[in-house]
C-alpha cells in the first residue's frame, strides 16, 4: 500500500510538474482550429493574425485561411488583418468559421495591372474613397466625387461646361507639362483620358496610390500617381435590384460686376479727356468732353452708342444666351452573388445635362456587366465590361466670352455679324446670338472591357492571364452657317467640319503569384509580364461653300469651294512592354516588407533609351501588435516607410526624331519640318520618392489619424523647350532638369457620437507641398515660356527658374499708383518709352539702376497653395442623415487675366465695377489706375497688379437624406429606400475677383441643387 | 531559357514603333527624291517671311512708309519701329518675330547643302538643288545681316568652329558671296517652276551684295557689282514691261521684268493677307469685301505720296504715282467719311501696289494673294546705274535711269523729265535715292538703301511722321537689336553681344 501510495504520489507529482511546466496548459485547455473567410467574396483569408486576448500567444492563418492553436477555455480570440475590421470572438472547441468584414466596407481585392491583389498588400501611401462617400455627392463625374476627400489630391473643376471634366493632381506637380495627371486604372485597364465616361454609380471604391511603393506596379506610368477605380461586384446572398436617380438644377455661382452703359460712357469720357489734357496741357477739358457727346460726330462714341446713352438704356448680352441648366441621372442595377464566389452585376445608366448656355447639352448612356464565374474549383473566369455612349451639343468657344464682355451701349440685335464698340464692328467679335446657330455636335462610343482567367492548381498559387481592351471612337461635327461673321470673315460661304477619331488600346497581362505561410512567416510573390499597345487614328474634313444651310454638316458632297477643302489624317501606334516582380514578406502580422521591381520598355524613346528599371521597397511595422501596447488606448499604431522610383513617358510621339511631313502648298508637295528638333537622347523621366507614414487609432479606432511625409526627387524632367531659332527648329522635347517636391499630408477622422439613434462623425484632411527646381540643363538658370500674339513674348507663367517653384509667376512688380508727389522720383527713371503720370501704375525698379528693363522682372510669387484639403461632417439621427463636405485652399495665387482685361481703363471695352473707384485728381487714395485712352503707360497686365490670392473655402456639397427602415420596408418588400436633397457649390468664400479661384475665368462655375432617390429591392 | 530569349527578342521589336505619316530626318536627307520637295518647302518658308504683317516690318520706320495712326496709338512695341524710342529694344516682339521666322529657313538650307555633300547620286539635279539651297541661304543671310549686322553663320560642316555666335562682317559677306557663286555656277538660266531661283536671280543678287555690303565688311565693291549687273543686262533675258501698271496686275504675274517673285494666290495658306495690312480701315468699315479695305498697318509717308510741288517726289506725268499709291477712296459710288474715332489718316493716300482686285466683292481682303516681287529688272538697272556712277561712268548711268523713267512716262520721256547727262556724280548720288523710291516704293529695298548710303537717320527723321514726332532716332538705329529671347536661348550670344546703343530690355 505504502508503495502504491508512493507510486501514486510520484505519478501525481509528475503530472503536476508536467502541468506546471507546460505553459498555459492547465486543466481546461482547448485545441482550437478554424478557417477565416472574407465576408464579401467568401474567399479564405491567409495571413490573418489570430491571437489570444490578454496573452502574447498567436498564430497566422495559412494559405487556406486555416489556423490552429491552443487556448484556455473561455479565452477570447482576436482576428486581425490589414484591410479587415478587427474581430473578437470566444474560442470554441468545434472548428471555428470566422468571417471577417472588410474595413471601410471596401472590397478586399483590387485588380491592378495583370494581377489581383489583396488591398492590404498595397503597401505605401494610399487614400481611399468608399462607395458610401461617392454616394454623398451626386455627380456624373468621378473626379468631383473624390474632391476634398483624400489628402494630397487636388481636384479642380476647371471645365464647368456640361460633360466637362475636372483636373486632378496628386502631391502637386511632379512633371512639368507631359502627363502631369495621374493615370486611371479601371478594373485593371490603364486609361489616360476621358474619365467622365465612368459612371460614379458603378464604382465600388476608388483608391489613390500616392507614393512610389504604392504605384510600383505601374512603375513606368505612375510618376504622377494612380487612381484605381474598382467597379461593383455582387455580394453573396439574395439578388438585388437597385435604382438610383437624381434631378438637379444649375445656375452660375457668380457673375462679374460689369459697368453698365452709363458708367462705360463716364469711363470713356474720362479716358479721352485725360489723354487730351495730357497732350494739350491747359486745354479746356469740359469743352472737349462736351464735344465728345455731340451726336453729330464724336471721336469717342458711335452715333448708336450716344442714342442708347441718351435714352438711359443699358444692354446685357450675356442674359440673352443663358438658360437654366437642368441635369438628371438614372442608374438601374441588378446583382447576385453565389456561395462559390461567382457573381453577376449589371447596370444601366442615363445622364442628361442641359448646359447653362443656350443650345449646349450633354447626354450619356451606358451599361456595365461584371461577371465572375467559378468554372471549376481551380478555375475562374470573369469580365468587367462597360459600354458608354455620349452625345454632346457644343457651343462655339467664343460665345460666352464675347457675350459677357459685350458693349452695354450696343442694342441687342441678332442681325449684325459682328459686335461693335464706338460704332465700329470688330471682325473679332462674332455676334454671340448668331454664333448660337453654329451646329456643333459630338458623340463618342467607348467600350472598356477587362477579362481574365485564373487557374489555381494548388492553394496559394494563381496563374492569371488578363486581356483588356479600350475601344473608343469619337466624332465631331460642326457647321457654321453662311451669314455668320465667321463665314464672312473667312469667305467660306458656310463651312462644315467632320472629325473622326479612333482609339484602340489593348493590354495583355500574365502573372503567376504564390503565397505561403510557415509558422509566423508569410511569403507571397508574383512575377508578371505585360504588353500594351495603343493605336490612334483620325481623319478630318473641312469643307467650304454651301448653297444652303439646310443640310448643316450632313452633306459634304454639296460643298462647292473644292480648292479650299482641307483634309487631315494620322495614324499613330505606341507600345509598352513590362516585366514586374514583387515579393512580400510579413512576420507575425507585425513586420511587413514589399520589394517590387519593374522593367519597362517604351516605344516613345529612341534606341538605347527605351528601357527603364523602376524598383521600390516598402516597410511597415505594426506596433499596436506588440505586447507593450496591448491594453493601452492605442488600437492602431503603425509606421510605414517606402522608397521607390516611378517613371513618366507621356511625351509626344517620336519626339526623339526630327520629322518632316508633306504639305501641299504653293503649287506642289513640299516637305516641311514640324518645327521640333528630334532628341535621340530622350530618356524616361524618373521620380525618386521617399515616403514616411504613420497610422494611429485610439479608443477602438473611433479616432484615427494617418499622416504621410514625402520627399520626391524628380529627375530628367521632360518638357518641350523653345530653341534659339538659329538651330533651325522652334522646339525640342528634352530632359531639362530636376525638381524637388516635399510635402505632408494628414487625414483625421473621428466618430464623435455613436449611439443607437445618433451618430456623428467628422473627418478632415490637410495637405501641403513645396517644390523647387534644383537643376536645369547645362549652365542655364532659367527656361522661358514664349507666347503671346507674336509668339516671342516671355509669358508670366510657365517659366522655369533654378531654385524657384515650378509654378512661378514672373513679371514686373507693381509698386503703387503714381501720385503727384511721385513725379519727382519717377522722372529720374527710364521706363523704356513709357510715361508715368499721376494715376498710372508704377513698376518697381528692383535693382535700383533707374531703368526698368529685363533685369527688373522677377518671380513675384507662385500658384502653389500653402496648404489645401477638405473636411466633412456626417450626422445621422434615426433615419435622417445630414452630410456636408467642404474644400479649402490657402496661400495659392493666380494671375487674374480676366480682371486685368476689365481694368484697361479705356471705356472702349467691358469693365469691372472697381473702375468706379479709379484714380482721379479728387480720388487719389485708391489702387485702381486712372482712365486713359491710348498707349504709352503700364497696363495692369505688365506687372503683378492682377496677381490675386486664390484662397477659398467652399461648401462643395451638403446633403440631407432620409432612410426608410423597419416595418414599412418589410411591407413594401424593399431593402433600401432613401431620399435626399443635395446642394453643390452652394457657397464659396474667396477674395479672388474672377469667376472662380479654381475654375478659372473662361466660364463660371455652376451651383446645383439636386433631389434624388435610392431604391433597392 | 529559350522561351525567355524568344520573348525578349520579340519584345524588343514590339517596342519599336516608327512614324507612319512622317519622314525622319535621315530619310528626308537620304536621297534627292526627298531633298527636292524639302527644297520646295524652303522656298515656301522663305516666301512666308514676306506674308502678312511680318512682310512689312522692315519697311516701317523708313522715309517712304510708316504705320497708320490707329496702329501707332494701339501697339507701343510695333510703334517703336517708327518712333525709334524706348520700345525699340531687345524685347521688341515685332522684330523678334522677323528674326525667328528667318533662321529656320537658313538652317534648313544649310542642312540641305551639307547633305548634298554626302550624297552619292549622279546627275545635274543634285547641283541644281545645291545652287538653289545656296541661293536661299545667301538671300536670307544677306537680308538678316543688312538689318542686324554680325550674324551667326549656319554651316553643318563647320559647326564646331562657328557654333551659333555672331561672326565678323567680312566672314559673313564672304560666305554670302561664296554661296551666290555656287548658285551662279549651278542654277539654270530659266526654271519652268516660277518658285525656283534662276542663274539670273543669283547674278542680280550677287551684284546687289557687292553694292550693299557694309563698308566694314571690306567687300563693298562697285566694280564687281557693276560687272554682275552688266552680265545680267547683256544676257538680254530680262526687259522692262511696257506699262508700269502691268507689274501690279494679278493677271500678269512673272513678267519679263521679274527676276524673282514670291508666288501667292487667293487660297489659304497661299494667300498673303497684304491687303489686310495695307488697306484702309474706313473701307473695311463700309464693306469687308472691298478690295482696298484693310487695317492701315503701313501707309506712305507724306514725302512718298506728295508731288514735288508739295515737298514730295512725284513729277507731272509719272505714271508710277497712280500705280503705286491710292488717292481716291470712292467705292461703288460711295465716298467714305472719316470716322472721328479712327486714327485720322485712314483716308490719306494708301499703298496700292498690293491691291488684289480679284477679291473684290467675293472674298475678304484677308485672302488677297497677289505675287510679291523680290527682284525685278528695273531695280537692277537702277543699281547698275549707281555702280556705273561710282565707277566714273555717270553718263551711261544717267542713260540707264532715263530708260527706267521712259517707261514711267509711258514710253516717251519728255525732255523736261529726262535726266541730264551732264550731272555730276554727286548729284546723281543724291537724286538716285528719290528715283529708287519712285520706282521701287514699298517693295522692300528702302531700308537697305538708306543704311548703305548712310541716310537712314537724316531722312527718316525728316520724312517719317512718327520718327519726326518722337525725335529720338540715332545712328545706332542703323541696326536692329538682337532679340532678347535669342540672347537668352543662344548659348553663344550673351548680353554683351548686343548691338551698341540697345538695352537688353
Amino acid at each position: 500500500m505504502q508503495k502504491l501510495t508512493q507510486k501514486a504520489l510520484m505519478a501525481f507529482c509528475v503530472v503536476l510538474l508536467a502541468i506546471c511546466l507546460s505553459p498555459g496548459a492547465y486543466a481546461q485547455n482547448l485545441s482550437v482550429t478554424g478557417q477565416v473567410t472574407g465576408k464579401d467574396d467568401g474567399l479564405t483569408v491567409p495571413g490573418v493574425t489570430v491571437s489570444v486576448k490578454g496573452t502574447t500567444q498567436g498564430v497566422i492563418t495559412d494559405a487556406y485561411g486555416k489556423f490552429a492553436l491552443n487556448a484556455p477555455q473561455g479565452a477570447t480570440l482576436i482576428f486581425s488583418a490589414v484591410g479587415y475590421e478587427r474581430m473578437e470572438t470566444a474560442a470554441t472547441a468545434s472548428p471555428m468559421n470566422i468571417v471577417l468584414i472588410s474595413a471601410n466596407n471596401n472590397l478586399t481585392e483590387v485588380t491592378v495591372v495583370g494581377v489581383t491583389i489583396k488591398k492590404r498588400d498595397l503597401t505605401g501611401s494610399i487614400g481611399s474613397v468608399s462607395e458610401k462617400t461617392i454616394r454623398e455627392r451626386p455627380t456624373t463625374n468621378v473626379n468631383q466625387a473624390i474632391q476634398g476627400r483624400v489628402s494630397g489630391v487636388l481636384v479642380q473643376n476647371n471645365d464647368p461646361r456640361p460633360g466637362g471634366s475636372s483636373s486632378i493632381k496628386i502631391r502637386g506637380n511632379n512633371s512639368i507639362q507631359f502627363g502631369s495627371n495621374p493615370i486611371y486604372v479601371v478594373d485593371g485597364l490603364v486609361i489616360d483620358g476621358n474619365f467622365n465616361t465612368i459612371n460614379p454609380d458603378d464604382i465600388a471604391s476608388i483608391d489613390i496610390l500616392k507614393d512610389a511603393s504604392a504605384t510600383a506596379l505601374y512603375g513606368s506610368r505612375g510618376a504622377n500617381g494612380v487612381v484605381l477605380v474598382t467597379t461593383k461586384k455582387a455580394k453573396k446572398g439574395e439578388g438585388k435590384i437597385d435604382y438610383n436617380a437624381w434631378v438637379g438644377v444649375q445656375s452660375f455661382t457668380k457673375n462679374i460686376p460689369y459697368l453698365n452703359a452709363q458708367q462705360i460712357v463716364d469711363l470713356r469720357l474720362d479716358a479721352y479727356a485725360n489723354r487730351y489734357v495730357d497732350e494739350n496741357p491747359g486745354a479746356d477739358r469740359n469743352a472737349y468732353v462736351q464735344s465728345l457727346l455731340n451726336p453729330a460726330g464724336s471721336a469717342a462714341f458711335g452715333a448708336d452708342e450716344l442714342k442708347v446713352y441718351n435714352a438711359g438704356q443699358s444692354y446685357n448680352w450675356l442674359k440673352e444666351i443663358r438658360q437654366k441648366g437642368v441635369q438628371q441621372n438614372h442608374t438601374l442595377s441588378f446583382s447576385k452573388g453565389s456561395d462559390d464566389g461567382s457573381s453577376v452585376y449589371i447596370s444601366f445608366n442615363y445622364t442628361d445635362q442641359k448646359g447653362l448656355l443656350k443650345t449646349s447639352n450633354y447626354k450619356r448612356f451606358g451599361g456595365q456587366i461584371n461577371l465572375d464565374q467559378k468554372i471549376k474549383p481551380w478555375f475562374k473566369v470573369g469580365t468587367n465590361t462597360n459600354f458608354t455612349r455620349t452625345e454632346e451639343r457644343y457651343i462655339d468657344g467664343g460665345v460666352f466670352n464675347i457675350a459677357s464682355n459685350a458693349n452695354p451701349l450696343l442694342a441687342i440685335n441678332d442681325s449684325i455679324p459682328y459686335l461693335s464698340w464706338k460704332g465700329i464692328q470688330s471682325q473679332d467679335l462674332y455676334n454671340p446670338l448668331r454664333s448660337l446657330r453654329i451646329d456643333g455636335q459630338g458623340n463618342q462610343n467607348r467600350l472598356l472591357t477587362t477579362n481574365y482567367a485564373v487557374v489555381t492548381p494548388t492553394p496559394g498559387l494563381n496563374i492569371r492571364s488578363g486581356f483588356s481592351v479600350e475601344a473608343r471612337n469619337q466624332n465631331y461635327f460642326n457647321y457654321i452657317p453662311r451669314d455668320l461673321g465667321q463665314s464672312l470673315r473667312n469667305s467660306t460661304q458656310g463651312s462644315a467640319t467632320h472629325k473622326k477619331e479612333n482609339w484602340l488600346n489593348w493590354q495583355w497581362d500574365n502573372s503567376v503569384s504564390y503565397e505561403k505561410t510557415y509558422g509566423k512567416h508569410n511569403f507571397s510573390g508574383l512575377v508578371s509580364f505585360g504588353l500594351t499597345k495603343n493605336d490612334y487614328d483620325y481623319n478630318q474634313v473641312d469643307a467650304w461653300g454651301f448653297a444652303t444651310d439646310d443640310f448643316s454638316y450632313k452633306y459634304l458632297g454639296g460643298a462647292f469651294l473644292k480648292d479650299k477643302f482641307v483634309l487631315g489624317s494620322d495614324f499613330v501606334t505606341n507600345t509598352l512592354v513590362s516585366y514586374v516582380a514583387r515579393f512580400n514578406y510579413s512576420y507575425d502580422g507585425k513586420y511587413f516588407a514589399t520589394l517590387t521591381g519593374r522593367y519597362d520598355g517604351s516605344s516613345r524613346f529612341g534606341n538605347g533609351n527605351k528601357w527603364g528599371l523602376f524598383p521600390s521597397l516598402a516597410l511597415a511595422y505594426d506596433i499596436a501588435r506588440e505586447d507593450f501596447i496591448k491594453g493601452s488606448k492605442l488600437s492602431t499604431f503603425k509606421v510605414r516607410a517606402g522608397y521607390g522610383i516611378a517613371g513618366n513617358q507621356n511625351i509626344p510621339n517620336f519626339a526623339y526624331r526630327s520629322l518632316y511631313r508633306p504639305t501641299f502648298t504653293n503649287g506642289s508637295v513640299t516637305y516641311v519640318s514640324d518645327g521640333r528638333l528630334g532628341n535621340p537622347n530622350l530618356r524616361w523621366e524618373k521620380q525618386k520618392q521617399l515616403n514616411l507614414g504613420l497610422d494611429l487609432g485610439v479608443m477602438d479606432n473611433r479616432i484615427t489619424m494617418s499622416a504621410d511625409y514625402f520627399i520626391i526627387h524628380n529627375d530628367d524632367l521632360l518638357m518641350q523647350r523653345t530653341l534659339s531659332s538659329t538651330t533651325g527648329f522652334s522646339n525640342r522635347i528634352d530632359n531639362v532638369g530636376s525638381l524637388l517636391n516635399k510635402g505632408v499630408e494628414v487625414n483625421i477622422s473621428a466618430q464623435i457620437i455613436r449611439d443607437k439613434d445618433l451618430q456623428w462623425s467628422v473627418s478632415g484632411n490637410i495637405s501641403s507641398y513645396r517644390n523647387r527646381i534644383t537643376k536645369l540643363y547645362g549652365n542655364v538658370d532659367a527656361i522661358y515660356n514664349y507666347g503671346g500674339f507674336t509668339g516671342v513674348e516671355i509669358q508670366r507663367e510657365g517659366n522655369l527658374f533654378l531654385g524657384k517653384s515650378l509654378n512661378s509667376i514672373y513679371t514686373y512688380k507693381f509698386e503703387k499708383i503714381a501720385q503727384e508727389s511721385d513725379m519727382a522720383r519717377t522722372s529720374q527713371i527710364d521706363y523704356g518709352g513709357r510715361t508715368i503720370r499721376p494715376g498710372d501704375i508704377i513698376p518697381v525698379d528692383i535693382n535700383g539702376d533707374k531703368k526698368i528693363d529685363d533685369a527688373d522682372r522677377i518671380v513675384v510669387g507662385n500658384t502653389d497653395p500653402k496648404f489645401y484639403g477638405g473636411f466633412a461632417t456626417d450626422l445621422n439621427y434615426k433615419n435622417f442623415g445630414f452630410n456636408a463636405v467642404f474644400n479649402y485652399n490657402v496661400g495659392g495665387k493666380r494671375v487674374n487675366y480676366l480682371y486685368e482685361s476689365l481694368l484697361g481703363g479705356t471705356g472702349e471695352y467691358a469693365a469691372q465695377t472697381d473702375e468706379l473707384n479709379r484714380w482721379t485728381p479728387t480720388n487719389t487714395n485708391t489702387n485702381i489706375p486712372r482712365a486713359y485712352r491710348g498707349s504709352g503707360r503700364y497696363g495692369p497686365g505688365e506687372t503683378d497688379y492682377s496677381v490675386q490670392s486664390a484662397a477659398y473655402l467652399r461648401l462643395s456639397a451638403v446633403t440631407l437624406s432620409y432612410q426608410f427602415t423597419g416595418d414599412f420596408m418589410k411591407k413594401a418588400k424593399l431593402n433600401n429606400l432613401r431620399f435626399y436633397l443635395t446642394g453643390s457649390n452652394l457657397f464659396t468664400a474667396t477674395g479672388y475677383k474672377g469667376y472662380d479661384p479654381e475654375g478659372g475665368d473662361s466660364y463660371p462655375t455652376a451651383r446645383m441643387v439636386v433631389a434624388g432617390v435610392n431604391v433597392g429591392f | 531559357m529559350a522561351l525567355a530569349t524568344v520573348l525578349s527578342g520579340s519584345c524588343k521589336k514590339f517596342v519599336e514603333q516608327e512614324p507612319q505619316t512622317a519622314l525622319t530626318e535621315e530619310q528626308v536627307f537620304s536621297k534627292l527624291d526627298n531633298i527636292e520637295p524639302l527644297l520646295l518647302g524652303l522656298y515656301t518658308s522663305w516666301r512666308n517671311t514676306r506674308k502678312d504683317r511680318g512682310g512689312f516690318m522692315f519697311t516701317l520706320g523708313s522715309d517712304e512708309a510708316q504705320q497708320g495712326a490707329y496702329q501707332v496709338q494701339t501697339d507701343d512695341r510695333q510703334a517703336g519701329l517708327d518712333r525709334y524710342n524706348g520700345f525699340l529694344t531687345a524685347s521688341n516682339t515685332a522684330l523678334a518675330q522677323q528674326w525667328d521666322s528667318r533662321w529656320p529657313v537658313i538652317s534648313a538650307a544649310a542642312r540641305i547643302i551639307y547633305s548634298l555633300g554626302l550624297n552619292k547620286e549622279e546627275g545635274t539635279r543634285k547641283n541644281t538643288i545645291l545652287g538653289e539651297a545656296s541661293f536661299i541661304r545667301a538671300a536670307l543671310d544677306f537680308e538678316v545681316s543688312q538689318y542686324w549686322g554680325e550674324i551667326p553663320l549656319i554651316d553643318q560642316a563647320k559647326f564646331t568652329e562657328y557654333g551659333t555666335r555672331r561672326q565678323a562682317l567680312p566672314l559673313v559677306y564672304q560666305t554670302i558671296i561664296s554661296d551666290l557663286e555656287t548658285a551662279i555656277k549651278f542654277l539654270p538660266d530659266a526654271q519652268s517652276d516660277k518658285r525656283r531661283a534662276t542663274k539670273g536671280a543669283a547674278i542680280a543678287l550677287l551684284g546687289k551684295v557687292y553694292l550693299y555690303a557694309p563698308e566694314a565688311s571690306g567687300l563693298r565693291d562697285y566694280a564687281k557689282a557693276r560687272d554682275q549687273f552688266k552680265q545680267l543686262v547683256d544676257g538680254g533675258r530680262y526687259q522692262l514691261v511696257a506699262n508700269y501698271g502691268d507689274l501690279w496686275d494679278p493677271a500678269k504675274p512673272n513678267s519679263a521684268e521679274s527676276i524673282y517673285e514670291f508666288q501667292f494666290n487667293n487660297t489659304y495658306p497661299d494667300n498673303n493677307q497684304t491687303q489686310w495690312q495695307m488697306g484702309s480701315r474706313s473701307l473695311a468699315d463700309i464693306d469687308q469685301y472691298c478690295y482696298f479695305g484693310g487695317y492701315d498697318l503701313m501707309v506712305p509717308t507724306n514725302y512718298c505720296y506728295a508731288d514735288v510741288s508739295a515737298g514730295g517726289i512725284w513729277e507731272t506725268g509719272d505714271q508710277r504715282k497712280a500705280a503705286s499709291i491710292r488717292y481716291d477712296f470712292t467705292y461703288k459710288g460711295k465716298t467714305p467719311v472719316l470716322n472721328p474715332s479712327f486714327g485720322g489718316d485712314e483716308l490719306d493716300p494708301h499703298v496700292k501696289k498690293y491691291e488684289d482686285p480679284r477679291t473684290d466683292g467675293t472674298l475678304s481682303f484677308w485672302l488677297s494673294g497677289k505675287n510679291i516681287i523680290y527682284m525685278r529688272y528695273a531695280d537692277i538697272l537702277l543699281c547698275y546705274a549707281e555702280t556705273l556712277n561710282e565707277t566714273g561712268a555717270t553718263v551711261q548711268a544717267v542713260d540707264l535711269v532715263n530708260t527706267v523713267r521712259r517707261r514711267a512716262w509711258g514710253g516717251t520721256l519728255p525732255t523736261e523729265a529726262a535726266w541730264n547727262q551732264g550731272m555730276s556724280a554727286t548729284e546723281f548720288r543724291t537724286r538716285i535715292l528719290d528715283e529708287r523710291m519712285r520706282e521701287l516704293c514699298f517693295e522692300g529695298w528702302r531700308r537697305m538703301d538708306l543704311i548703305r548710303t548712310g541716310k537712314l537717320v537724316d531722312l527718316v527723321r525728316q520724312r517719317n511722321k512718327w520718327a519726326k514726332q518722337s525725335g529720338t532716332i540715332q545712328p545706332f538705329h542703323n541696326r536692329y537689336p538682337i532679340p532678347l529671347q535669342e540672347i537668352k536661348q543662344n548659348e553663344d550670344i550673351s548680353e554683351t553681344d548686343q548691338n551698341p546703343g540697345y538695352s537688353n530690355n
